[in-house]
């Protein structure tokens, strides 16, 4: 698999001015699913890089990831879990490409999603609205592209968790926590319920945030938000 | 606890469910000592409002006592009396900086439905539906209530809840309806629908300055309303009479300065087209019946505005655009920014200019909820209010 060709990361940029517009990469095939999203987040890049580059932090806001540690300089090891199921894989992660403030490039070394790339940037919004956040990913799909159909079928196709990990950044470092409604009361669902529940996405546990009761063990919950108010 | 749920069309039941828990740290737990049935809550009665889950707790309209604040909570504190705002809204994002509270980035933990459907995601909603958001509301007896620093505001006069209640909706959206129509001094405006929401429409387009208000409804107990607490001059349209007619007349020749469509998506009508629409509507071809936003746009004189409050959910058919067009229309409309008209508005029912407990025609417990949904649609019983106490016994009477 390390044959194929990743994005390249130096054409991931998003043309703020005087540019004709160039889509970024969104496709399926050859067994990967290339997907992006884009967010202006009302803070400053630097508090959103050290977000980002906190590895140990990021089960707090990325979904489906229960662990990570860090093993060197540029390398982790990832647990995390299937979309809706309990099944848990792992991984090392690198990071290849690192500036400061402004681009995090990171690529999945191993296991069922090995070649998987990730190129976030950050760039300061040409208005003052804050901060350009530009995901581009390119996964390898566990089960190829008939796994990416069933998984999109529970509202969290990759494409999908590409946009909600950049929304749940936002959510987090803008309004200090992130939204949620699971286990609200709610009188008795039946069974067409439970189906909308689960077409809507709704099952997919909610990353804890800030929330105290569902926090990961041993994770440094404080001073993680630099830009909230 | 006790809540109302809704369990299917035109099905809302009582049930035994577990009291809610503070989810995230800016959360506060109210206990609830009155709420009230809204107008918009029989779009979800009647089923045309997408994404309703079975066993959903209904609810927008609330206030209450602070019971537990989470920890990152500084304004509240257990025991303070708040009325909750039906809009969702962080504080912090670049819409609720632009006091735009309604379109709230980072309530909406559905925001990807909403995007499927809307492009882009409003604000979340206390118990309506799963689009804006999923959280459960406040036909009950205890609400989750989320940002409790940033929507509910702190009652600190000795006003009876009834007075401040209606600060949660239809007052503030009443309002806004009326700011959206560019009032100037002595303007004709009309408004469709005399409704709780329609009421306090008139009200308040006095209060902007209105020489004259019309109100058009079928209802005589709301038309009374309207014309004799709120001043409106009054056009029953059940007559099947042109109401387009009617507002040329009224407004001298010239058509309203400004048309407020206080009615939304299922509005009736006594002509062949709104027989189309309700057709067009029980065969799932149209979401939304867009009787009244065609007079509007018909009535309105030229570069005058239509305000839209009246809640629309879907696609419409056989607008009559071109006429929006030709005349040089401005149309604003959408949830209310609620955040931006709780202080004022609090202030005016201190200062007495206005007592919104004026249209309250019915005082129920929480047991007597399902059938009084019933009541509210079929507008029987000379309805034009109600309020529960949820904490009220009334399974003995």
């Amino acid at each position: 698999m390390s044959t194929t060709p990743a994005i390249d990361s130096s054409t991931v940029r998003f043309p703020l001015t005087g540019a004709d517009y160039t889509p970024l990469p969104d496709d399926k095939k050859d067994g990967h699913v290339r997907a992006h999203a884009v967010q202006t987040v009302n803070a400053d890049a630097m508090t959103l890089y050290n977000l980002w580059r906190n590895e140990m932090a990021l089960p707090i806001w990325m979904e489906g990831v229960v662990s990570v540690t860090r093993t060197g300089d540029t390398t982790s090891h990832w647990v995390m879990q299937a979309p809706g199921t309990e099944k848990q894989f792992e991984f090392e992660g690198e990071v290849m490409e690192d500036i400061p403030g402004k681009k995090i490039t990171s690529r999945v070394n191993n296991g069922p999603m090995e070649g998987t790339t990730d190129t976030v940037t950050f760039e300061p919004h040409l208005f003052g609205r804050g901060t350009v956040v530009t995901l581009v990913s390119d996964f390898v799909v566990p089960g190829g592209l008939l796994g990416n159909a069933a998984a999109a079928i529970g509202s969290r196709s990759p494409e999908q968790i590409t946009i909600e990990n950049v929304r749940h950044l936002k959510q987090l470092v803008e309004s200090g926590q992130i939204p949620r409604v699971t286990s609200q009361p709610a009188g008795p669902r039946g069974v067409i319920g439970k189906w909308k529940e689960f077409i809507l996405g709704e099952t997919n546990p909610t990353p804890p945030g800030t929330s105290e009761a569902e926090q990961p063990e041993d994770l440094p919950r404080k001073n993680l938000v630099g830009g909230a108010k | 606890m006790k809540a109302v749920c809704w369990m299917g069309t035109g099905k809302v039941e009582v049930h035994n469910v577990d009291d809610p828990k503070i989810l995230n740290p800016q959360d506060a737990i109210i206990k609830i000592t009155r709420t009230a049935i809204c107008g918009s809550d029989l779009h979800l009665y009647d089923g045309y409002i997408p994404s309703m889950e079975s066993g959903d707790i209904l609810g927008h309209e609330f206030m209450g006592i602070v019971e537990e604040v989470g920890s990152e909570v500084k304004k509240l504190k257990r025991g303070d009396r708040v009325v909750i705002p039906f809009t969702i809204a962080c504080g912090n994002c670049f819409f609720c900086r632009k006091d735009l509270w309604s379109c709230c980035d980072n309530s909406n933990p559905n925001a990807h439905v909403a995007e499927a459907m809307y492009g882009y995601s409003g604000s979340a909603l206390f118990g309506y539906s799963h689009i804006y958001g999923g959280y459960a509301g406040g036909q009950a007896q205890y609400v989750r209530v989320p940002f409790a620093d940033v929507g509910p505001i702190k009652i600190e006069n000795d006003l009876p809840d009834e007075k401040v209640l209606f600060l949660s909706d239809i007052f503030p959206t009443g309002y806004q309806a009326a700011v959206n129509a560019n009032i100037e001094p002595g303007d004709t405006v009309a408004v469709w629908g005399a409704g709780p929401v329609g009421l306090f429409t008139i009200a308040s387009a006095y209060m902007l300055g209105a020489g004259k208000v019309i109100a058009i409804d079928r209802f005589p107990e709301r038309l009374a309303l309207a014309r004799d607490y709120c001043g409106a001059t009054t056009i029953d349209y059940s007559d099947g009479k042109s109401v387009v007619e009617a507002l040329r007349d009224l407004s001298f020749g010239a058509g309203p300065d400004s048309c407020i469509d206080a009615v939304g998506m299922e509005a009736h009508g006594t002509d062949v087209v709104a027989t189309y629409d309700k057709m067009k509507q029980a065969l799932m071809m149209e979401t939304d019946r867009p009787t009244v936003l065609r007079q509007a746009i018909q009535s309105v004189r030229k570069g005058g505005t239509i305000s839209i409050p009246g809640v629309y959910g879907g696609t419409l058919d056989k607008v009559n655009f071109g006429a929006a067009f030709g005349k040089g229309v401005i149309m604003k409309m959408g949830q209310t920014n609620m955040h931006s008209y709780l202080q004022p508005l609090l202030e005016r029912v201190e200062k007495g200019e206005i007592d919104p407990s004026f249209l309250i025609s019915h005082r129920i417990g929480i047991e007597q909820v399902p059938d009084m949904y019933k009541v509210w649609r079929d507008k029987k019983d000379n309805v034009t209010k109600i309020v529960i106490d949820p904490w009220v016994d009334t399974t003995a009477a």
